[in-house]
């Protein structure tokens, strides 16, 4: 259980054109016509463009200070600050993990900007997210029957740049995974390049548990997939 | 005269860009604001009044309806294309001076953040509003901004982030403006932005939504 490395095709993610409406906003029986089209387009094109890979790898050497709020990973200090600290700080264990959904769709979608294609832009902008998102559902899930199998639980996956955890932290979190992990690379701003990219932190251990709801948790209070989240739910 | 001005008022509010776009259907095969605005100046309407009596009121219904959530962002981004479609046949008197424009904006998202919609939302807003925009793009630190400011020492400058940890690297490019420029004009905004911190780091104006702050620039012009 201490690496796992994934590669996805785009169908297994079971992405489809009312699941982007939604988070574009839309409500049930609105009028979306002048997305729907573009949308299915791109997701048919995310097919040829995708390349969905994941990775995590689990590190038993994790130390929790409570009065610092932060976690020792191999002798590596995080400042995950109160929230993070707060979900992670009952774990055992902890994966580090990294997901992409490969160049093309960040390139396409910024291509089309600079074309001021300006919708198109934003749809393969939020396609992209939601490919990579729905790519470390999948790779959260396979990790959660693999913990069932010994007794043990996940917390929520946490990133550096939310919940208060800087985002420059991303440049210890990468010293942790071998150069290229994913075939993702790091800028000195700490962000990733494909920029369709996620990385972070799941706690692991008989006493984590799962918050099916975390936006709450969270301080943006008008984010689009919040807003999705609760038409979900309603 | 002003027949036409409605018609591309109406073609950039509801996003019908040229003849062969479909959206909106009800207005299919119809002409849009690309060929809309090129007919009036073939017909002598000049510039500015295409510009301030159909493409800025245009753009300031879209920016309400957005704000009280009537449309969407797909939409707004539309009406933008549209915009530009009738812009595009300005650009050579405003590169003339013929047509001038109301001011320059600078604007970019701060350093350590890649979120570039909202920022871009903002920008084709104020452009909408008759301001020479200068986009920096995403990951911009104070070095930048300020290069920019020496390039245009009157812009007003507008900040973005999307994330909580970069709001602090706004306060830092805030702080260095202010001290260089310290008549500047800077607003700033982004999901987890608020009035009390734009206070807090010294910025001028913050908004919740892009025509909030294309109406700050209105007043700062006026």
């Amino acid at each position: 259980m201490a690496n796992s490395t994934y590669q996805f095709d785009f169908k297994d993610l079971k992405l489809n054109s009312s699941m982007i409406e939604t988070v574009l906003g839309y409500k049930e029986g609105e009028d979306r016509e002048i997305v729907t089209s573009l949308i299915k387009e791109i997701l048919t094109e995310s097919q040829e463009i995708s390349d969905i890979k994941a990775e995590y790898k689990v590190f038993n050497d994790v130390q929790f200070d409570n009065e610092t709020r932060s976690v020792e990973i191999n002798n590596i200090a995080f400042q995950v600050k109160k929230i993070v600290f707060a979900q992670l700080k009952r774990s055992d264990s902890v994966a580090i993990f990294l997901c992409t959904a490969g160049d093309e769709i960040g390139i396409r979608s910024r291509k089309a900007m600079q074309e001021r294609d300006y919708l198109k832009g934003y749809i393969y902008d939020v396609v992209g997210s939601e490919i990579v998102e729905a790519a470390v559902d999948l790779m959260q899930a396979d990790l959660e029957k693999t913990l069932l199998d010994s007794g043990k639980k996940n917390t929520n996956r946490y990133s550096p740049g939310y919940c208060g955890w800087d985002v420059a932290e991303q440049h210890k979190l990468f010293r942790l995974i071998p150069e290229n992990y994913c075939g993702i690379r790091l800028t000195p701003s700490a962000l990733m390049d494909p920029v369709k990219s996620v990385s972070g932190i799941i706690g692991i251990g008989k006493n984590v548990r799962f918050n099916p709801y975390t936006c709450g948790l969270c301080d943006m209070k008008d984010c689009n997939y919040r807003r999705a989240r609760e038409t979900r739910k309603h | 005269m002003n027949e036409i001005l409605d018609k591309i008022a109406q073609c950039v509010e509801f996003g019908k860009i040229n003849k062969t776009s479909p959206y909106p259907p009800n207005m299919k095969d119809q002409d849009g604001a690309d060929e809309l605005a090129k007919r009036a100046l073939e017909e002598g309407v000049k510039p500015d009044e295409i510009l301030e009596n159909a493409l800025i009121p245009a753009m300031a219904n879209v920016g309400n309806k957005f704000s009280k959530k009537e449309i969407y962002v797909p939409q707004m981004l539309m009406a933008a294309k549209a915009m530009n479609s009738a812009m595009m046949h300005l650009k050579p008197f405003f590169l003339s001076g013929e047509t001038k424009r109301k001011g320059k904006f600078i604007i970019g998202t701060v350093s350590g953040d890649l979120h570039d919609i909202g920022k871009n939302l903002v920008a084709m807003m104020i452009e909408g509003g008759g301001w020479e925009v200068i986009d920096l793009g995403v990951d911009v630190g104070a070095e930048k901004f300020l290069k920019a400011m020496d390039e245009h020492p009157d812009a007003i400058v507008g900040l973005s982030a999307l994330l909580t940890t970069t709001m602090e690297n706004m306060k830092k490019i805030v702080t260095a403006i202010k001290e260089k420029y310290s008549a500047s004009k800077i607003l700033v905004g982004g999901a987890p932005v608020t009035r009390e911190y734009c206070e807090k780091i010294g910025a001028d104006f913050y908004s919740p939504d892009p025509q909030g702050a294309v109406n700050y620039l209105k007043q700062l012009a006026s």
